[in-house]
């Protein structure tokens, strides 16, 4: 590992030619994973990741360079220097002095994955597996995984900080796979926690497989979805998907503080219903997307984004603080070290309503009743968005009937905010894995079951 | 290569038969990227890294463990060897596959460019910044450049093991994105594309910026069109999204574990008579030509689909033994545990219609030119999709107005059945080369969601 006084000597080094501002990202990570398909061990592997970021800013501008060769700081402090030569030509001989670590815990793992048997880990996943075969005839395959990570991270800067951040996380996750003779349709659970091993020890994986064979099970009797619009009732957790595509990138400042996103000067102006409140919030404790400190070494915060339907706030780090004169929400994240950070989510759901789920169904006479949601994208300049279904019914006279499959809903951002017309009381969380353009990073999505009153729904029928 | 690298993988190599691995291998990667981008008239980012992957597998106790490492010290492979064991522990079933001992000769081919290499700093940053000056002054309702990106990129690809075998290989690219919008009032359009140069001298910014420009003014005052089911043609770029998102079904790794449906499927009719589909891991005159797989096999000519009777699936060498047939040369390192399968460069067959050809066949329909949320609307199994898209209505054989905010749902084997017509569109070379590729496709009878 880099001494402090070398970090100091790169970060000085990183201004010598131009540029206002200097950081140093430092991680150093094991992650190991198991795979299982039909109770047969598939995958397993385990590595260690470890590399820089040096970052290097001037005004809006930004300088990156990342290598995996922590151990040569005469390679890196040239580095620094080539990337700064890329500056505006302003030499200067600043010295940066780092101030005492400040050490966070955005992730306490009570039992270190790596120091946990893989056999432990494939013994329960295999009876999970089981679980979800003996559930029904119909069930042909079944895929069972685990993941884990523990990190450190070094966060340097040329305004004196310096941070340490421990985190952990693990991820399991159980599919069941039903077959016709033409079809195959599958049921999916992938809960994950900022914990160790105890997470993996403590969940109950034979109920979540139970749960994914009867998704696969149901989705396999399932009809052609119908297509046109109509009003589309979203279930809980996972379903909260709708808000991170069609909502969360668009107030990210990466797409704000270019003036691209179809929400920027819409602060203090309403843009949902004024059921609808919201919330980005990297402090719930234990949560798959939380953090107590995030890559630029900013504080987490609880950030309300939007209130009644009035927009509160947006996602900003610190170039995006610098192009919108406000400042950093603490929301600078990355993948890893080979991704300058950027302005992303972290926990980001739809606060809880009134409604009682029971009775936003029995109000809808028609419609599409998604329980539970795939994947998506979106367009943050044009606010059009999509995403899969992963199971769904028909609503005929506020009654949830037959099973439809091979449902997208596709809409435009701006749009389905202002079309939510009944907010539940049922808030529940669900993670996930976001991709932009500082890579993969693990986030929750959430909400109550909500009903959008029209929405385009696309189906084979 | 750096010889340091060379004395630690012998050692490492050396430790892994002393600690009692019968044979073991080591895939070592190394890339170097130049990024920079643009924005408003001045290089807005720039990035600049240096990285390393070394993995490493190796049969233990008749399993194949493997463990990954970016932190290559001669410490770590103390840490390489006791994981890898660890990781073996839990394989039940035993390994059939063992290391490869090599081709007696290897395709003749060299992915390094001396051409490409003279790229720098300057050029890369004169480039973002010609690209979004030319696409800016195309039209005026063309309002800002979100992305404007050119990269260079080298690497180097090394697999030794303890058969003998070493593979090398060393390549570089030259790529360029550029992504703009439009607007018109309340309409916004966007619209991206990326390009990959053989040479310095291929990339023309007028010509880059003129092709993104035509396609983003064309989409303003696009709308949905009224659901309904109707022919439809993809164009290349949406029929190679569509080929590249199911040709997993055509992994025998998929098949193997009934994760196709392909499934049983081998000497039967899954195509019409028109489709043809092919992986080539040489393609003359093309850098997208790859020598040898991740196992250090030589690569092939498989036809997979030959006129629409299903002939071979991909293979690596484990899934080979299982069927019986030779490796395919289709091995891949997929993430971080173990052998997986990919296509080299697979290809529909070209039809033998003019894009006009085309239009004219259909008469009236609705031309895709882009599809989004493959990762989402699919099924991969099945074949199902649903897909959010745009592109425009043709009407009398004649290209009309722009049309988005619309789903297109199918399933691709039917696809595979029921395409009308190819397109004689197929692109392998620069700067429109990709791995995956379709010529356009006239499909009938499609649902479409709309209004």
């Amino acid at each position: 590992m880099l001494s402090k006084t070398s970090i100091e000597r790169i970060l000085s080094a990183a201004l010598s030619k131009g540029g206002d501002f200097s950081e140093v990202y430092i991680e150093r990570s094991k992650v190991s994973s198991v795979s299982l398909v039909n109770g047969v061990v598939e995958g397993t592997g385990s590595s260690l990741d470890m590399g820089i970021g040096i970052r290097i800013l001037e005004g809006d501008k930004c300088v990156y360079v990342f290598s995996n060769d922590i151990y040569h700081e005469d390679k890196l402090i040239q580095m620094a220097k080539n990337a700064s030569a890329s500056l505006s030509d302003a030499p200067s001989d600043r010295i940066v002095y780092l101030k005492p670590e400040i050490e966070y815990f955005s992730q306490r793992c009570e039992i270190s994955p790596t120091t946990v048997s893989k056999s432990e880990k494939v013994y329960k996943l295999r009876k999970a597996g089981e679980t979800a075969t003996a559930f029904s005839n119909l069930i042909t395959q079944t895929a069972a995984s685990t993941s884990d990570l523990e990190r450190d991270v070094w966060i340097a800067n040329s305004d004196g900080l310096y941070v340490k951040d421990h985190r952990c996380r693990t991820r399991v996750s159980i599919t069941a796979i039903a077959s016709s003779k033409e079809d195959k349709q599958n049921g999916y659970y992938a809960p994950g926690s900022g914990e160790g091993y105890e997470f993996f020890e403590r969940l109950d994986l034979d109920s979540l497989a139970e749960k994914a064979a009867k998704i696969a099970v149901t989705m396999i009797d399932a009809k052609p979805c119908p297509s046109g619009k109509m009003p589309v009732v979203i279930g809980n957790g996972f379903g909260g998907v709708i808000f991170h595509e069609a909502c969360g990138h668009a107030l990210e400042a990466t797409a704000v503080g270019i003036k691209s996103s179809y929400f920027t000067g819409k602060k203090g102006k309403k843009i949902a219903s004024s059921i609808v409140s919201a919330y980005d919030d990297a402090k719930i404790a234990k949560e798959w997307g939380s953090y107590e400190v995030d890559d630029e070494g900013t504080p987490s915060t609880t950030n309300l984004l939007i209130k009644d339907g009035i927009l509160n706030s947006y996602l900003i780090d610190k170039i995006g603080s610098r192009r919108m004169n406000e400042p950093s929400t603490g929301c600078a994240r990355r993948q890893n070290y080979a991704y300058a950070p950027t302005s992303r989510m972290s926990n980001t759901f739809i606060a809880n309503g009134e409604s009682k789920p029971e009775d936003i169904i029995s109000d809808t006479e028609y419609g599409i009743y998604a329980a539970s949601m795939g994947g998506g994208s979106v367009d943050t300049s044009t606010g059009e968005f999509n995403f899969a279904v992963n199971e769904a019914y028909m609503i005929r006279n506020g009654k949830v009937c037959e099973a439809v499959k091979g449902a997208t809903l596709i809409g435009k951002g701006d749009e389905v905010l202002l079309n939510i017309d009944r907010v539940g009381n049922d808030l529940k969380l669900a993670q996930g894995v976001c991709g932009s353009v500082s890579g993969n990073i693990p986030v929750d999505v959430g909400q109550p079951t909500i009903r959008v009153s029209e929405i385009t729904v696309g189906g084979q029928a | 290569m750096d010889n340091k690298i060379r004395e630690y993988i012998d050692e490492l190599l050396k430790q892994a038969l002393k600690e009692g691995f019968t044979e073991a291998e080591v895939y070592y990667e190394s890339d170097s990227t130049m990024s920079v981008s643009a924005r408003e008239g001045k290089i807005i980012q720039f990035e600049n890294s240096d990285t390393t992957g070394l993995s490493f597998r190796g049969l233990y106790n008749g399993q194949m463990g493997y463990a990954d490492t970016e932190d290559i010290q001669p410490d770590m492979i103390p840490f390489l060897l006791s994981q890898a064991k660890d990781n073996c522990s839990v394989l039940e079933v035993k390994e059939s596959i063992t290391v490869f001992e090599g081709e007696k000769e290897y395709p003749d081919y060299n992915g390094f460019s001396d051409d490409l290499a003279k790229i720098d700093y300057e050029m890369l940053a004169k480039a973002s910044l010609d690209l979004e000056k030319e696409v800016l002054a195309y039209d005026s309702r063309i309002e800002a450049v979100d992305d404007s990106n050119a990269v260079y990129s080298s690497g180097e690809l090394f697999i030794q093991n303890t058969k003998g075998m070493i593979c090398e290989s060393r390549n570089n690219a030259f790529f360029a994105y550029l992504g703009c919008r439009a607007v018109e009032g309340e309409d916004v359009q966007t619209y991206g594309k990326s390009w990959c140069f053989d040479h310095r001298s291929d990339f023309d910014a007028k010509k880059c910026a003129k092709f993104v420009g035509e396609k983003v003014i064309a989409k303003l005052g696009a709308e949905p069109v009224d659901s309904l089911k109707t022919p439809i043609i993809l164009d290349r770029f949406a029929a190679n999204s569509l080929l590249g998102a199911f040709s997993g079904a055509f992994s025998a790794e998929a098949i193997q574990k009934g994760l196709s449906r392909l499934v049983g499927k081998l000497g039967e009719r899954i195509a019409n008579e028109k489709i043809t589909l092919i992986d080539e891991g040489m393609i003359e005159g093309s850098r997208l030509s790859i020598p040898f797989d991740s196992e250090g096999v030589a690569t092939k000519r498989t036809v997979l689909i030959d006129k629409g009777i299903f002939t071979s699936a991909i293979h690596n060498r484990k899934t080979a033994l299982v069927d019986g047939v030779e490796s395919t040369g289709n091995a891949s390192r997929s993430g971080k545990s173990g052998l997986g399968i990919s296509p080299c460069n697979l290809h529909f067959e070209n039809g033998d219609c003019s894009q006009q050809q085309l239009f004219e066949k259909m008469g009236n329909g609705i031309y895709i030119t882009a599809i989004y949320g493959l990762h989402a609307g699919i099924n991969g199994i099945s074949g199902d999709f649903s897909l959010m898209s745009e592109g425009f209505v043709v009407r009398d054989g004649k290209v009309a107005e722009p049309v988005n905010q619309i789903t297109i749902a199918d399933n691709f084997f039917d696809v595979l059945m029921k395409v009308d017509t190819l397109g004689n569109d197929v692109e392998f070379f620069s700067p429109e080369a990709s791995r995956i590729q379709s010529p356009s496709l006239l499909i009938p009878d499609v649902s479409v969601a709309g209004k």
